[in-house]
């Protein structure tokens, strides 16, 4: 790594920012220095040659397999709603096993079926987590803003801490902070260590308004970090988070239809600025010396 | 759970009261897979086992001395893909004596298991089974008091007593598992969780070879048992997936005599710096490259 490519490997982007084929969108962020990519099952399952091809795309790519995304609408359900949750779950894990990624995105349930009690809601997250443990997989949990019962991250929080999982831990998306205004300040509640992925957006707007405005602007506006008019915010969240303590990895979660229709390599470098920006104006990174040895601490958080 | 609480021993003030949720009552019986069952076999008849029974569809050996059951499966799986033997034989399963196998088995995917699909055949017992590390099994058995599943399952090996003594008093102690980096705690909440094993304290060790994490089963003390959890040493990084059922510990309470008894049958024990026999313990030389078995003191035997 020469002085003057900067240091972004604690960045990473996320398929979905991406149009065509994974053998494309995986080259694509490789080409622009970037060290790992955030999958989708549908990656993997919608490859034309098959899931195991998928893999070994992956795994030829070197690309570090960031996490691998989302079971949605699983807790809180019971009986046979239930059942068929848990087998989509074992499904996805299989995925990411079969990846050697070790991290399960999982959003906080929209289900109208589902109940909003505490105790089913926590219990339901220590099975998900018991389930990934054989496989060595962490379970990122993330609420949702559109979420029925969760749907800010201190309420993801404080489930997280009552099922008291060694391997459940805090997905925290910027977007949904940013668009519920929850303060900053709620941020110095969470052990860095049990903050397992963050992801990381910017959007347009300056205000949304209504749940059916955030929905659609996260599904098909955002941009990446300092591209949008929230720039500052991420700005602080991301050096809070880190005098926090947060050393894991950071995901560019970036729905895009705009970025649906551009050559992959122009969106990549677009990602890559923004990773520029973060990595070396925010968090004024140093260049690591070559073959740098991370610590078990950091290793742990995503090794392939 | 509405299992009479234990009382603890005396020398272990220190450890919380466990209950017993699966009525836990020990190792029902030990499961190794190879290409190589005679060869193992050679291993275990020095080691003091004797083959007693074998299997009706399968080509599969049960061994035993004492109350120490180990089962040798070279059977080859019908599907292909599933042909994951090895050259070295591993230990693939693990068999739990429980008070009721169905609600044990019920109870652990209730929770979170992976339930491992059964493939008897006509008028073989149905035992339950979960994965556990890596890609070997724990099953649940309840039927071990007046009637046992190697009565349905197996056919005595004619001329051959069924019930060959242990040498020096062996007895099951424990099985050693090697994981990951930084997974103690995933695995002592699995064991926890699914069958209610609690960590015993750092300064309580037992054996020669005081590394990683020791986890009590919550057994009455007669058949109490433990699982030893060890991660690699530090600075080894690239050994993630290396997660297996490493090797059986077996107790007995005078370990040099044991040592001596087992060494007029050939077996030989490791003698290094690190690691040698003495009065708390030995370990095995290992044979076709990842048998040994490690002896404990344990005034059991």
């Amino acid at each position: 790594m020469s002085h003057d490519s900067g240091n972004i490997a604690d960045f990473g982007m996320d398929t979905i920012s991406l149009a065509g084929p994974l053998e494309a969108k995986l080259q694509a962020v490789r080409d622009a220095g970037f060290t790992q990519i955030m999958l989708a099952a549908r990656d993997l399952v919608g490859h034309p040659d098959g899931l195991d091809a998928a893999v070994a795309a992956v795994r030829a790519s070197g690309l570090r397999v960031t996490g691998f995304q989302v079971l949605r609408d699983f807790e809180g359900l019971s009986g046979h709603l239930h059942d068929y949750k848990v087998d989509i779950a074992k499904s996805m894990l299989e995925m990411c096993h079969a990846l050697g990624c070790r991290l399960l995105l999982i959003c906080s349930s929209t289900s109208v079926h589902a109940s909003g009690e505490t105790q089913a809601l926590v219990r339901d997250l220590r099975k998900l987590a018991m389930l990934a443990i054989p496989m060595n997989i962490r379970i990122a949990y993330e609420a949702l803003s559109w979420g029925r019962t969760v749907n800010e991250f201190p309420q993801a929080w404080e489930l997280i801490c009552q099922a008291d999982m060694p391997n459940l831990g805090l997905g925290f998306d910027s977007f949904h902070m940013v668009a519920t205004r929850t303060p900053l300040d709620e941020l110095e509640m969470l052990d860095p260590d049990k903050i397992f992925l963050v992801q990381l957006a910017d959007f347009m707007w300056t205000e949304i308004k209504s749940v059916e405005e955030r929905i659609a602007t996260a599904r098909h506006f955002r941009v990446f970090p300092g591209e949008g008019v929230h720039s500052a915010d991420l700005a602080a969240l991301v050096s809070r988070l880190h005098s926090l303590g947060y050393r894991g990895d950071y995901s560019f979660e970036v729905f895009n239809d705009d970025y649906q229709q551009m050559p992959l390599p122009t969106v990549a470098q677009r990602a890559r600025r923004s990773a520029l920006w973060l990595g070396e104006e925010v968090l004024r990174r140093s260049v690591p010396l070559p073959n740098r040895i991370r610590l078990k601490r950091g290793l742990d958080v995503g090794t392939t | 759970m509405n299992t009479p609480r234990q009382a603890a021993a005396a020398d272990r003030e220190a450890i919380a009261e466990a209950a017993n949720p699966l009525g836990l009552d020990g190792i029902e019986f030990i499961e190794y897979s190879t290409t190589r069952p005679q060869a193992l076999g050679q291993v275990l008849e020095m080691m003091g086992f004797r083959p007693v029974a074998r299997h009706r569809s399968r080509e599969v050996l049960l061994y035993r001395q004492g109350a120490i059951n180990v089962i040798v499966n070279a059977h080859t799986p019908a599907l292909p893909a599933a042909a994951g033997l090895e050259d070295k034989p591993v230990i693939a399963a693990v068999a739990l004596r429980v008070r009721d196998a169905a609600a044990a088995y019920r109870r652990a995917l209730e929770r979170g298991a992976w339930a491992v699909p059964s493939r008897v055949e006509v008028m073989e017992l149905n035992i339950p089974a979960i994965h556990g590390v890596g890609t070997s099994r724990i099953y649940f058995v309840d039927r071990y008091d007046r009637f046992s599943i190697y009565d349905v399952d197996f056919v005595p090996i004619p001329g051959v007593d069924p019930h060959p003594p242990a040498v020096a008093g062996l007895h099951f102690f424990g099985v050693v598992q090697y994981i990951g980096n930084d997974r103690a705690e995933d695995w002592s909440e699995f064991y926890r969780e699914l069958f209610g094993f609690t960590e015993l304290p750092a300064e309580q060790r037992f054996g020669i070879l005081p590394k990683g994490r020791i986890l009590r089963s919550p057994c009455p003390p007669a058949s109490r048992f433990y699982i030893q959890l060890i991660e690699p040493e530090a600075g080894v990084l690239d050994v993630e997936d290396d997660e297996t059922l490493q090797r059986i510990g077996l107790g007995t309470a005078d370990v040099l005599a044991t040592v001596a008894e087992l060494g007029r049958r050939g077996v030989t024990f490791v003698e290094s710096r690190g690691v040698h026999t003495e009065d708390r313990g030995a370990l095995t030389n290992t044979w076709l490259g990842s048998v040994s078995f490690e002896l404990v003191h344990d005034e059991r035997g």
